[in-house]
């Protein structure tokens, strides 16, 4: 487990619950993932990359319905969700794992362009092409959330 | 030769009249009139029936009628005092009353297809030979026959017992059986056929009506003489059933002709289908049977089946009371088929006269059916082909996805994991390897991403044509408009109107040197249309190896067409039409 960092944080003022994450001005526990893909590799690279990156993982999941009953147990921050699962898909998928103070970043081997407007219509916080996963990314669309 | 039987037949029926007009007035002591009468409706029936058969020597009704006219005529020589001929023609002599009416239920096509109709006239013919016969073996040459007014006797060649009173009993059980329980039997026969009949068959039956009006005044009549001894009204019935036997022949020689006017001959008809190309012969047997509805198919010996003139498989309708089918036959081979109105399998002699009139051409249009089959069968196969490729592209696309692009996106990930835990450790020389790495791992990614873009793009098949197109107009240099409907089609039709928008853009790219691209895709009347124009240099041709030409070619197998335009310095436009229905 590398150096927990707090969340950046966009605003200021006293410390407040948002409900859907902590937006505070200084973040001690690292945001809790749950990544769900159906590939072993991409969860065992991401699980390395993101822990590395400041991220807790606290679940895996390979497919639609092990992801909501994980995404129920854990009550994570970010579910990092394939979009092309073997049972669902991530768009119709993202809606029942936002919920609480989760929230869904979709991702795919394809890039954005690939995608379309059903991210949009999907109520995910964004989308993030695979390769391009990052822990900066993935704050980058958390801080969004948190200024909108 | 055939021809000429119905005229010479006419003829001869005119010694036998005089000689049946004689025997009546000599022999029988029949007023004049009377005697004139009856000869009037045998020669009625003689006459209807020459016409009849002359003018359609493939019915029968012609052959009938005149059968039953000469049979009325014959039936007078049993009034012969000569024993022979009193003998001969009593036995025969009721054979026109069964005539008449298997005349009328033959009418118009010269055949009974029921087979209750056909019971009837057999019992009928069975009848009116039986009794007489039975008669001859009981006629005493004293005994009175009652509808033999003279007062002479006449001898029985064939009598065994003379016995009056058995003859009596025939001759009533002869009229209650024949007339009354036959004769109201075939009313009813006749009036089902008018009642059953589709509207159009009802006014070509009407004549039927004057069958049973006719027969039923006869049954009267010959009750009232059989079994009241002063018969009353004798003359007003005896007027009534000659007026309604002498119109009943002409009746039924209208309705045929009325039919057949509107025809022409059969001569007229076989030279006329024998000169029609093989495109007009549906209007042509359609015409020619006076049947607007008439369609035409054509056996295909290959594939074992029916098709219309455009080669498309037909199912014969079976059992369908509307419609009726005609199979024409060549060599002992089936050669097509005609669906045609019910009305007309009452000519089946005339229906098959123009089939077979028209073979040559049949077979003509036969083959331009076989040969569109196979054309259809050969546009059916190119659109399995360019829909077996598509699919094959999507798997294609869809295994890399699943396979090495998930593989080397891991490595990516695994690749930034190891910088991150090298950062800090001051090993440029392996921090540099891994950065080298990376960039060229990331540089694969985003190749293979565009090869499998390329091969087939996912959001053609996830999100349909608007939102594919729009992603790849997103990746263009030259600035597009686009105007492209947001509906899902048929995949085939998404997958050929992005191929050629594809290709289209690529050559703008490549060769156009414009400032704007327009691209608009809307479906019309069933047909999608995609249109790409462009400002530039135009030029483009549809050549041999173009990309252009192989767009053709997959449009054109989904039964679409291309069309180029691209003068000189005028732009190009490509327009492609996609029918969106197989």
């Amino acid at each position: 487990m590398g150096l927990r960092q707090g969340l950046p944080c966009t605003k200021t003022g006293s410390p407040r619950y948002t409900g859907a994450f902590s937006c505070v001005t200084i973040r001690l526990v690292p945001p809790t993932v749950v990544v769900v893909d159906d590939h072993a590799g991409f969860r065992r690279a991401a699980r390395t990359l993101l822990e590395l990156e400041g991220f807790d993982v606290v679940g895996e999941a390979a497919d639609g319905a092990s992801a909501v009953a994980v995404a129920r147990d854990v009550r994570p921050e970010l579910v990092l969700l394939d979009i092309a699962l073997p049972d669902a898909s991530g768009f119709d998928l993202a809606p029942a794992l936002s919920t609480g103070r989760s929230r869904v970043i979709l991702t795919s081997s394809r890039e954005h362009g690939d995608i379309g407007r059903r991210v949009r219509e999907s109520g995910a916080l964004g989308f993030v092409p695979k390769d391009e996963l990052s822990g900066e990314t993935l704050r980058a669309l958390l801080g969004k959330r948190c200024k909108s | 030769m055939q021809k000429l039987i119905p005229p010479v037949a006419a003829v001869l029926a005119i010694p036998l009249a005089v000689v049946a007009y004689h025997i009546q007035v000599r022999d029988l002591y029949q007023p004049r009139d009377h005697a004139a009468a009856i000869i009037t409706v045998a020669c009625a029936f003689v006459a209807a029936g020459a016409v009849a058969w002359w003018c359609r020597p493939y019915n029968r009704l012609g052959l009938l009628m005149m059968a039953a006219g000469f049979a009325l005529l014959l039936r007078q020589l049993r009034y012969s005092h000569d024993a022979l001929v009193f003998t001969l023609f009593f036995a025969l002599g009721e054979l026109c009353f069964a005539l008449v009416p298997h005349s009328a239920l033959a009418y118009p096509s010269g055949e009974i297809r029921r087979r209750a109709e056909r019971a009837l006239v057999k019992v009928g013919y069975a009848t009116v030979i039986a009794f007489p016969l039975a008669m001859l073996l009981f006629h005493a040459s004293t005994g009175r026959l009652i509808d033999f007014g003279d007062p002479f006797p006449r001898k029985s060649l064939l009598m065994i017992d003379g016995n009056d009173d058995v003859v009596e009993v025939l001759q009533k059980a002869l009229v209650v059986v024949f007339y009354l329980v036959l004769g109201s039997c075939f009313i009813a026969v006749l009036i089902r056929r008018l009642v059953e009949a589709p509207p159009r068959m009802r006014r070509v039956l009407a004549p039927l009506l004057l069958a049973a009006v006719a027969i039923a005044l006869r049954a009267v009549f010959e009750a009232v003489f059989t079994f009241i001894d002063r018969p009353f009204a004798y003359d007003y019935l005896f007027w009534w059933q000659i007026g309604a036997f002498i119109a009943l022949p002409l009746a039924l020689l209208a309705g045929l002709l009325r039919a057949r006017l509107a025809r022409g001959s059969v001569g007229d008809l076989v030279v006329e289908l024998e000169r029609t190309p093989p495109q007009q012969m549906r209007d042509a047997l359609a015409q020619a049977l006076d049947d607007p509805t008439l369609e035409l198919t054509f056996w295909l010996p290959e594939r074992q089946t029916y098709a219309d003139a455009a080669g498309k498989p037909i199912d014969l309708p079976r059992a369908d009371p509307r419609r009726l089918v005609t199979t024409i036959e060549h060599d002992g081979e089936p050669l097509a088929a005609m669906i045609h109105d019910p009305s007309l399998g009452e000519e089946p002699k005339l229906v098959q006269a123009a089939g077979a009139a028209a073979h040559l051409a049949l077979e003509n249009a036969r083959l331009q059916a076989e040969t569109r089959a196979q054309l259809l069968q050969v546009q059916e196969s190119r659109a399995r082909i360019v829909a077996a490729g598509d699919e094959a592209r999507r798997r294609i696309e869809r295994d890399l996805h699943d396979g090495a692009q998930q593989r080397l996106v891991a490595l990516a990930l695994q690749l930034r994991s190891a910088q991150h835990q090298l950062r800090g450790r001051e090993d440029a020389e392996v921090e540099n390897l891994l950065t080298t790495a990376a960039e060229e791992l990331q540089g694969a990614v985003t190749e293979l991403r565009e090869l499998a873009r390329g091969v087939h793009p996912a959001i053609l098949t996830e999100e349909g044509l608007a939102a594919a197109v729009e992603s790849l107009t997103a990746r263009t240099a030259t600035p597009v408009t686009l105007d492209v409907q947001d509906e899902r089609l048929p995949a085939a039709v998404e997958a050929t109107a992005y191929f050629v928008i594809c290709e289209a853009l690529t050559n703008v790219a490549k060769h156009a040197d414009a400032a704007n691209v327009r691209i608009g895709g809307r479906q019309r009347n069933g047909t999608f249309v995609v249109t790409v124009e462009d400002d530039g240099v135009g030029g483009a041709t549809a050549g041999e190896s173009s990309g252009l030409r192989g767009l053709i070619d997959r449009v054109e197998a989904l039964g679409g067409r291309v069309t180029i335009e691209s003068a000189r310095g005028a732009g190009t436009r490509i327009e492609a039409e996609i029918p969106c229905e197989s």
